[in-house]
């Protein structure tokens, strides 16, 4: 059940108003929304709530076991057990295979036979998200940050359905004080969450899934097919539906979120008007971004070494970042070449003057060639795409409406922030009614762009 | 405790204004979006529902039929659907089978005639016709035809064979309601007259279909199998184009449940009766005994290695498995074309 689905319209038309009628009464509340949250997780495969549940509980028991544990040998032991727990959940369902293949490889390759079976497992929907949520559980737990919930508490923080698939990666010390008392019904951000689900819904219907159809896959699956000018094109056009299709998901997220009354951290903040890679990895995917700061790198040493010491950590995060998005060599070289440019921007420090748009230049190209990594195939697949860019030819994939959505979602992130700001507080202020409405059309407007074959699956279900 | 730095942005919908609303203004703004959508898009609603199977697909129908009814009775649908009809990115390829008319079996009738074109020349000890330069390909069918599409392009484009990619994601030849095939093969023939077709379709199947005077078939009984193998004749005579193309058809390899296992040799069984009349130009390209020989597996060897082959929906064959798939497409085709 994705958010832009019928399927899901019906379900929260239901789950709102009951939510909204129960929110005074906590005891009902919270098995109604966890009981939700469930059925939504179940629409996807029914089979996987029972690993929801598992890591839910097992979480929870080493929590309260570290609150309680009076030796600090004792609470590390402990959280060892749970970050084992989730991190082997991970390592078992979305990187068996992939390692399991290339270990296969590697002694075929010396005529030794495969000691492990080789298998495909089925890839839960959002494990990456709720493991790191778990994760950061009980590191925070263990780190004094957060105490430990209530049993139906964190079960309602791991499976709270707007967050549960995709993110964001929302923190126990973010989420758990908003379960401490019922959400006050008379202060509701109506008009931000109805924005940001219409928000949401043209960046991916309209602009992702179009650009998509439009460019980006004809281009990336047969790049040979292709000339430079129109390779460019599609190396942009992927960088502009990458954008939509994740941060239009993370809107309609935070958007639900508010309607039942909850905040979610912000997950983008105009990622492509960055200046720097550490500027850009502050605005795009924040919630990971910070999740690999505080239980990554910081662990690791963070900067508190040497200048070695600290490059190490850089690209060991960005490595280990890169391959939490799938089981591939592509995004292990991409985690690596966006660690190797953090260590240059680090090295160079402020030693190189360069006027900011040029700065700006030089990041958003860097994002750019990442991303080329980052949706090919293979390694093989992105060289021929790169070798393509030196080919001569016409610009034949660039119509009317690509460049308006070109336009659109670069120019939009480029323009004051507070011009943006000032145009958004015009419409979270507006009447419900008007809301209602507005709503409604862009929700015809944007089913009226989809293809016959459906909304696309979020490109950030996959991780 | 160390206190963190905030940077989750938690109290930006703090700001002057922002949380004015009442609990009653997020239901109602909720409600007044159904009401609304109900109104001009019910139909749209009832045709979600009868493209998703199993008990969410129920319920989208259950909800979807008033509402179509209302938006139907109102003309508010039509209005619309007039209304922004321009915006679609599809020409109108859903029916109610239309594409297929006449595609249920007769319940009697004459013996059909046999023509030679049941008989491969080679098969007979004839000569092979002479193999054509091959300049179009289209690669068409549902999520199944997917990486594979796209691995026949990337060998094929630089022989300068234009490769035509027509895959048609949660389509099948037995559910008509998004695309009805029929019309969908008629008119990629008509736009592209390829010179050979690949089709590989059938992760979509099982929906029941018309049988004869009208009456509801339910998956995968002999019956449903003889209106489907008639729906694969009619779209092999189709790509064909009278004779001048050929078409590779691709069977199913086995998926990994039971409950699509059971789809999945109806259909096969289907498609190797639906293209035996014209065995000279449409070639069954059967995937069970290349993955599945003796059952699903998921990975199988490749060059001496073991490898994985199939997605880990364990129905999609995956980079490797397509790659696989390809070469012995290549091989087929390269017994009537060069390229």
């Amino acid at each position: 059940m994705i958010f832009p689905s019928v399927e899901f319209g019906i379900f929260f038309t239901i789950v709102l108003p009951l939510s909204w009628l129960l929110m005074s009464r906590q005891q009902l509340w919270k098995p109604f929304i966890l009981l939700a949250s469930y059925v939504f997780y179940a629409a996807a495969s029914w089979r996987f709530c029972f690993l929801l549940a598992g890591i839910t509980a097992g979480n929870q028991i080493a929590a309260r076991s570290i609150a309680r544990a009076d030796s600090a040998r004792r609470k590390r032991l402990l959280v060892a057990f749970a970050v084992a727990l989730d991190l082997g959940v991970l390592g078992v369902f979305k990187y068996y295979g992939f390692f399991s293949q290339q270990l296969s490889n590697t002694l075929g390759s010396v005529g030794l036979g495969m000691p492990l079976p080789l298998v495909q497992i089925a890839l839960p929907v959002g494990v990456s998200f709720f493991t790191f949520q778990a994760i950061s559980y009980v590191v925070d737990v263990k780190r004094g940050l957060v105490a430990p919930g209530r049993w139906l508490d964190v079960a309602v923080y791991l499976s709270f359905f707007p967050h549960l698939v995709a993110g964001p990666i929302v923190r126990a010390r973010e989420f758990l004080p908003q379960l401490a008392a019922p959400r006050d019904p008379d202060h509701v951000a109506v008009g931000a969450g109805v924005t940001l689900i219409g928000m949401g819904l043209v960046k991916k219907v309209v602009i992702a899934d179009y650009l998509a159809r439009t460019v980006v896959d004809p281009v990336f699956a047969v790049p040979q097919a292709y000339s430079g000018p129109d390779v460019l094109l599609a190396a942009y056009a992927y960088a502009a539906q990458i954008y939509c299709d994740f941060s239009g998901y993370t809107d309609m997220a935070i958007g639900l979120a508010l309607l039942l009354g909850y905040v979610f951290p912000q997950n983008f903040r105009s990622p492509y008007r960055a200046t720097g890679l550490r500027d850009f990895w502050r605005r795009w995917h924040m919630t990971l971004s910070r999740f690999l700061r505080d239980f990554l790198y910081i662990p690791l040493g963070g900067n508190r070494g040497g200048r070695l010491f600290t490059y190490r950590n850089l690209f060991l995060t960005m490595l280990l970042g890169g391959l939490w998005h799938g089981a591939a060599w592509t995004f292990v070289l991409w985690g690596a070449m966006h660690g190797a440019g953090l260590i240059v921007e680090h090295a160079l420090g402020g030693r190189l003057r360069m006027p900011v748009w040029l700065r700006w230049a030089i990041t958003f190209n860097f994002v750019v060639l990442g991303w080329v990594l980052f949706r090919s195939q293979s390694i093989g697949d992105a060289g021929t795409f790169l070798s393509r860019l030196t080919v001569p030819g016409a610009l034949t994939l660039l119509t009317g409406p690509v460049l308006a959505a070109l336009i659109v979602v670069f120019s939009l992130q480029l323009i004051p922030p507070r011009l943006v700001e000032s145009l958004q507080g015009l419409l979270v202020r507006a009447r419900p009614v008007l809301l209602g409405g507005g709503l409604a059309a862009v929700i015809v407007f944007a089913g009226t762009t989809v293809s016959s074959q459906g909304v696309p699956p979020f490109i950030y279900f996959r991780f | 405790m160390d206190e963190p730095r905030d940077d989750s942005l938690m109290s930006r919908f703090e700001r002057e204004g922002a949380r004015r609303y009442r609990a009653a203004d997020a239901v109602t703004v909720v409600l007044l979006v159904a009401i609304l959508l109900g109104l001009f898009a019910g139909g749209s609603v009832l045709h979600s529902g009868e493209q998703t199977s199993g008990f969410q697909g129920q319920v989208v129908r259950d909800v979807g039929r008033p509402l179509a009814t209302v938006s139907a009775q109102s003309g508010l649908g039509k209005l619309r659907s007039e209304a922004t009809g321009f915006l679609s990115p599809d020409q109108n390829l859903g029916s109610s089978g239309g594409g297929f008319a006449g595609a249920a079996p007769a319940a009697a009738g004459g013996i059909p005639s046999v023509t030679p074109e049941a008989f491969p020349p080679t098969a007979l000890g004839g000569k092979a016709p002479p193999k054509q330069r091959l300049r179009s390909l289209l690669v068409t069918g549902d999520s199944m035809v997917m990486p594979l599409d796209a691995d026949l392009a990337q060998k094929l484009v630089p022989s300068d064979v234009r490769v035509i990619q027509d895959p048609h994601i949660g389509t099948g030849i037995s559910n008509s309601q998004i695309v009805d095939w029929g019309k969908l093969a008629q008119s990629q023939v008509r736009a592209d007259h390829p010179q050979a077709v690949v089709v590989f379709i059938g992760a979509n199947e099982g929906w029941p279909m018309a049988g004869a005077g009208g009456r509801e078939v339910q998956c995968c009984g002999v019956e449903w199998a003889a209106i489907y193998a008639q729906r694969v004749r009619i779209l092999a005579d189709i790509y064909r184009q009278q004779a001048h193309a050929h078409v590779y058809w691709i069977t199913l390899p086995d998926p990994r449940e039971s409950d699509r296992e059971t789809i999945a040799r109806a259909v096969n069984a289907a498609i190797t009766v639906g293209v035996q009349p014209w065995a000279t130009d449409v070639r069954l390209i059967d995937s069970v005994p290349i993955f599945t020989p003796h059952g699903y597996r998921d990975a199988m060897p490749i060059g001496g290695t073991q490898t994985i082959v199939r997605e880990p929906d364990g129905v999609h064959l995956n980079g490797a498995g397509s790659s696989l798939l390809a070469r012995y497409l290549l091989s087929d085709m390269a017994q009537d074309y060069t390229y």
